[in-house]
């Protein structure tokens, strides 16, 4: 009997032996569960949500939270890999992998007898040596579009199928070519992802400009413009009701009337600036140019019948996000006023049309020069499909990204994992003490990826580590496996590239979660119970 | 998220309570085939010329008497989430090309029902989809050489109608049986009448209306060019010809402001003035309107009395339609600018239309604007039951898009099963000059093709096995023989005695018959079927959270819709 029952006859508790056997049996349940999906021949989960909705996918920190685990232990790992996903983007599923395989070598020297916190020593004492070998293991890059190309398919491919991954890696370095600029940060934010459910995934592609998803709201307002002026704004172009209470009095039709034309002259005015401004702007040597408004704010049935009038494309309510991305991409400014409005704050595109799909209105803003936004159109069937692709295509950008920023990468394929295995061996051997069996387990655990990779790719797991391991020590140049044949292979020269940052992350956090667990000799619970009988 | 201290060691010991985890070939995988072979069932008999209708209650109690898939499989509300996959790709090619619904379905399931057997041999399911993929692949280098040569383009479809009325034919004909000669003209009419003759200008299936009226037979349908509605005229003029109109959005009445106004008066002699001055604004109103030629008003809104009186008084027509979208289809009919607020309208905000009447069809009355430049044409519809005019229309919607996947591309392929036995034998072919394990998952794949031209005849209540027989040996002279239904023609097939008019079930020359099948549908069709039968086999662990109650999560869609 634990002491907190007498304290609160409604707590529950887990001690000592018990508690440690929970937190390793969870562990490694988790970690059995997301086994079969890393790699790229990893397979899928199909997840229901509670409305019936379906989502396929073989994303870690998808799977993760649309799980719904209830496991305290599961739940604080899920946590883990949900903080490795929001900082580096990737590595969800290793991580969950290499925490449940640390914690089961540390299980093994523990059963012995060996205290836990002689196990979590060694555990420290391995991660600082690991994280030394992997700076030994950069590879410096350029960023030059080979490179990147091979680093976004390393990871896409993980993902998505063959086919899926290698439509999406293109865009996604173009996408990040597009944006990058030497020395500064990549904004992701800047790339806008816009869904179709439509066609095939094949029809992906990149749009150097902008997608919104809505159309123009006047049915004479044109639906395709070539050389586009681009006036972006956030007015008000529709009546809006005065914050104080007002009202009008009349005492005749005529004077009604006026109080209606009033009423609507100080919306008309703006609308006038805007139409005087195009007349100004698409006149002479640009007459055959065409304008567009898109407007934050609302526009309002009459607005737009003046506008049609003048053949300029009215869009409004455009989200706030894609204010910003629309000046990035076209240029010009967002204009708050329409006051003083001039040619410069004006963006331009070549192209300019709305797609309809059913009930939904895209719009296209194509043919920017030069843009620093850029909208990654996705296709697919369905919904599921649509999903699968973004997850991905997030994740992709992301490696990219970090490897622009680390200025260099690992080699993949499990390479680093046998590299760094081989190289905790030997430390071991400078360590004294009882720590060393901690060392010892690290070493074991990190085999975990390379092994998964090749179980999932219908390999013996055995067999290709110590195929790897032998051509490792004959050649010592880095090797991964093959998946195709289960053979070792030069991540190097195939472009199988890991990010560094990922793997730093995952030797960080999976070290000290799995250091936690193993350090906990009580779970408790306060009683709660009663608002639930049956405790559930 | 309430934690427990858990008890039991597991993987569904960590899940939160009434969440289902299945995993494995056994669990997950066949299970999964298994449910969908079962929606493959309920919509095998309702396949072809000579599928049985179904009778399907909703969860609102309305009842659907339909033999088209997509409705069937839209109202009995599936769960199981590989089936779902299959309806979701049905409902894909409903949206991509909006026929062939039924074709997705059972492809898929046959596809999947042929990947058990395989899996069950041994095979993994990777290297099933893989040669799955494959045959994808080799299916779509195929297709096009089946190709029959018509001369269809883009731009000739208005001078080969009868091709065209064959098209539209075939598709009706799996639907409505027997219908299918006349309601194909009959669509076909319509279409064509608001097709654009250059290229450029694409057909909109929302322009060929139907209005269904009760009563009747379906053989006394119509073609109107221009729009009926089941609206009464608001005034006392009920025919006007050579018509002008002016369209408005707004409510026909005397203007008001938005902010709230009050009339302030001050004496009884003000109010009579007042109610003068406004009689007199309105009437200022609309003479300006019928001095600019105008005699008919189209209202998205009220009409007030007293406009009604003016417009009576200068012998005005008033329409009023509810739909904002019908609205906007009257303006397109009679090319007219929707106004949105009252006013005289310039030259070319006017619409002009050649006649609008009320007239009675059956004891419906309708308002009909028959113009015969119009971009919309409508087909009025008569039936005696709701449920045969329901059906109707899904036949119809079927033709029309059927028809704008003509304008997209013309290429026909031969109908009756002959385009998928012709597939089955070169598949075949192909699958015996594949080194590796996936030759037979092609050959699966070749297979499961036959199922088509079985399907069609074990619904028409012929031995299938005799008819793919037949097919098969015919189709080393002629890669055109298909299984038709009706009188058959000498020539093609042996039997001269059947000469009659009795309708008869054999192969024969689908040329001849002129059955033919659009490639596009077909493409699709295959395409999507495919990729969801390697979806479901690519899954091998499902998850499924506890139902939720309550209401569906509301879809934001058309967000942007202020109607």
């Amino acid at each position: 009997m634990s002491a907190i029952t007498t304290l609160n006859p409604k707590a529950e508790s887990a001690r000592q032996a018990q508690a440690l056997a929970i937190n390793i049996s969870a562990a490694r349940g988790l970690a059995e569960m997301l086994k079969t999906n890393l790699g790229p021949k990893g397979t899928m989960k199909m997840l229901v949500s509670g409305a019936g909705d379906i989502k396929i996918t073989k994303d870690g920190n998808t799977l993760l939270h649309e799980m719904q685990v209830q496991h305290p232990t599961a739940a604080l790992i899920a946590r883990a890999a949900t903080a490795q996903d929001d900082i580096t983007g990737d590595g969800t599923t290793s991580i969950v992998l290499l925490i449940g395989e640390l914690l089961k070598q540390a299980d093994l020297y523990i059963a012995e007898g060996l205290h836990p916190r002689i196990v979590s020593e060694g555990f420290e004492l391995a991660k600082k040596e690991a994280l030394q070998i992997l700076d030994k293991c950069k590879i410096p890059i350029t960023t030059d579009r080979e490179t990147l190309v091979q680093i976004a398919r390393t990871s896409l491919r993980t993902k998505l199928s063959t086919e899926n991954a290698d439509i999406l890696t293109d865009i996604v370095v173009d996408a990040i070519l597009a944006l990058y600029e030497q020395g500064k940060p990549v904004d992701l934010n800047m790339v806008e992802i816009m869904e179709m459910q439509h066609r095939t995934e094949a029809d992906s592609r990149l749009v150097r400009g902008i997608v919104l998803d809505h159309g123009g709201r006047h049915p004479s307002m044109p639906k395709a413009l070539k050389n586009a002026f681009i006036l972006t704004c956030n007015v008000s172009l529709e009546y809006e009701k005065t914050e104080v209470n007002a009202g009008f009095f009349y005492k005749n039709a005529e004077e009604r009337d006026r109080l209606v034309a009033s009423e609507r002259k100080f919306i008309d005015d703006r609308v006038q600036k805007i139409v005087e401004l195009k007349r100004k702007v698409c006149s002479g040597a640009d007459k055959d140019k065409s304008f567009v408004v898109i407007n934050q704010k609302g526009v309002d049935p009459f607005s737009l019948d003046v506008l049609a009038k003048d053949g300029i494309l009215a869009l409004r309510r455009a989200k706030r996000r894609n204010m910003e991305r629309i000046t990035l991409a076209c240029g010009g400014e967002a204009m708050n006023s329409v006051e003083n409005l001039t040619k410069d704050c004006l963006g331009f595109a070549e192209d300019v049309y709305e797609h309809v799909l059913g009930e939904e209105k895209f719009t296209f803003i194509e043919g920017c020069k030069n843009p620093k936004s850029v909208t990654v159109l996705l296709k697919g069937s369905t919904k599921y499909i649509l999903n699968q692709l973004k997850d991905a295509l997030r994740d992709g950008l992301r490696s990219v990204t970090n490897a622009l920023e680390d200025g260099c990468v690992v080699p993949g394929g499990g390479a680093y994992e046998i590299v760094a295995h081989q190289a905790l061996t030997q430390y071991k051997e400078q360590v004294k003490g009882r720590a060393r069996l901690g060392v010892q387990a690290f070493a074991e655990a990190l085999l975990i990826i390379p092994k998964a990779i090749a179980q999932n790719a219908g390999h013996d797991q055995q067999e290709t580590i110590v195929k790897l391991q032998h051509e490792y020590a004959t050649s010592k140049t880095p090797v991964g496996i093959d998946i195709a044949t289960g053979e070792a292979m030069e991540p190097k020269s195939l472009g199988i590239l890991d990010n560094y940052r990922v793997k730093k992350q995952l030797i960080h956090s999976s070290t000290s979660i799995a250091t936690n667990l193993i350090l906990v000799d009580e779970i408790l619970r306060a009683g709660l119970s009663s608002l639930r009988p049956g405790g559930q | 998220m309430a934690l427990r201290v858990p008890k039991a060691p597991g993987f569904a010991s960590m899940m939160k309570e009434g969440s289902k985890y299945m995993h494995g070939l056994d669990e997950a995988v066949y299970r999964n085939i298994g449910a969908c072979k079962e929606l493959s069932e309920t919509t095998t008999s309702s396949f072809g010329p000579n599928g049985l209708n179904k009778m399907v209650i909703n969860h609102i109690e309305k009842l659907f008497v339909t033999n088209d898939a997509a409705s069937i499989l839209r109202e009995i509300d599936v769960v199981h989430p590989a089936a779902k996959i299959l309806m979701l790709a049905s409902d894909m090619q409903e949206k991509e090309i909006g026929d062939g619904t039924n074709y997705v379905i059972l492809f898929g399931a046959k596809l999947l029902e042929n990947a058990e057997s395989l899996l069950r041999m041994g095979l993994s399911p990777s290297e099933i989809i893989d040669g799955f993929n494959l045959a994808l692949k080799k299916t779509s280098e195929l297709l096009p050489t089946f190709e029959i040569k018509m001369n269809l383009t883009k731009e000739n479809l208005r001078d080969n109608q009868v091709i065209v009325s064959k098209v539209l034919q075939t598709a009706i004909g799996s639907k409505l049986f027997g219908y299918h000669e006349f309601l194909g003209d009959l669509v076909t009419k319509a279409c064509l009448a608001v097709t654009g003759s250059d290229a450029s200008s694409s057909f909109n299936v929302d322009n060929v209306r139907i209005c269904k009226i009760l009563g009747g037979g379906l053989l006394q349908s119509t073609v109107v060019p221009g729009m009926v509605l089941k609206r009464e005229i608001e005034s006392e003029i009920t025919k006007t010809n050579q018509a002008r109109i002016a369209v408005f959005s707004c409510p026909i009445d005397i203007q008001v402001t938005e902010t709230k106004g009050t009339v302030l008066l001050k004496s009884a002699d003000e109010l009579l003035a007042f109610s003068k001055d406004e009689e007199a604004s309105i009437e200022s109103q609309i003479k300006s309107l019928a001095e600019a030629g105008i005699n008919v008003i189209v209202s998205g809104g009220k009409v007030g009395e007293m406009a009604l009186h003016f417009l009576n008084k200068y012998k005005i027509m008033a329409v009023r339609l509810l739909s904002k979208f019908d609205l906007r289809r009257v303006a397109k009919t009679i090319d007219a600018v929707v106004l949105p607020k009252l006013r005289t309208p310039t030259h070319d905000e006017m619409g002009a239309c050649d006649s609008i009447y009320i007239d009675e069809i059956g004891e419906t009355q309708v308002v009909i604007f028959k113009h015969a430049k119009s971009h919309i044409s409508t087909l009025v519809l008569r039936g005696s039951t709701d449920q045969i005019l329901d059906d109707c229309e899904r036949a119809i919607d079927d033709a029309v898009n059927n028809f704008k996947a003509l304008t997209r591309d013309p290429m026909l392929l031969p109908g009756g099963g002959a385009t998928e036995i012709e597939l089955a034998s070169k598949l075949s072919e192909y699958a015996r000059t594949c080194p590796g394990i996936e030759q037979y998952a092609i050959q699966r794949y070749a297979e499961t093709f036959e199922f088509i031209p079985k399907i069609l005849a074990e619904n028409s209540g012929v031995k299938s096995t005799e008819i793919l027989a037949k097919l098969y040996v015919g189709h080393h002279d002629n890669p055109n023989l298909g299984f038709v239904i009706g009188p058959t023609q000498s020539g093609t097939t042996e039997s001269d005695a059947t000469q009659s008019n009795d309708v008869t079930y054999d192969t024969g020359d689908v040329k001849v018959h002129e059955l033919y099948d659009l490639f596009i549908t077909k493409k699709w069709a295959i395409l999507f079927a495919t990729k969801a039968a390697c979806t479901v086999l690519s899954v091998d662990e499902i998850i499924c959270a506890k139902p939720a109650g309550g209401p569906k999560p509301k879809e934001n869609k058309g967000w942007d819709n202020d109607d």
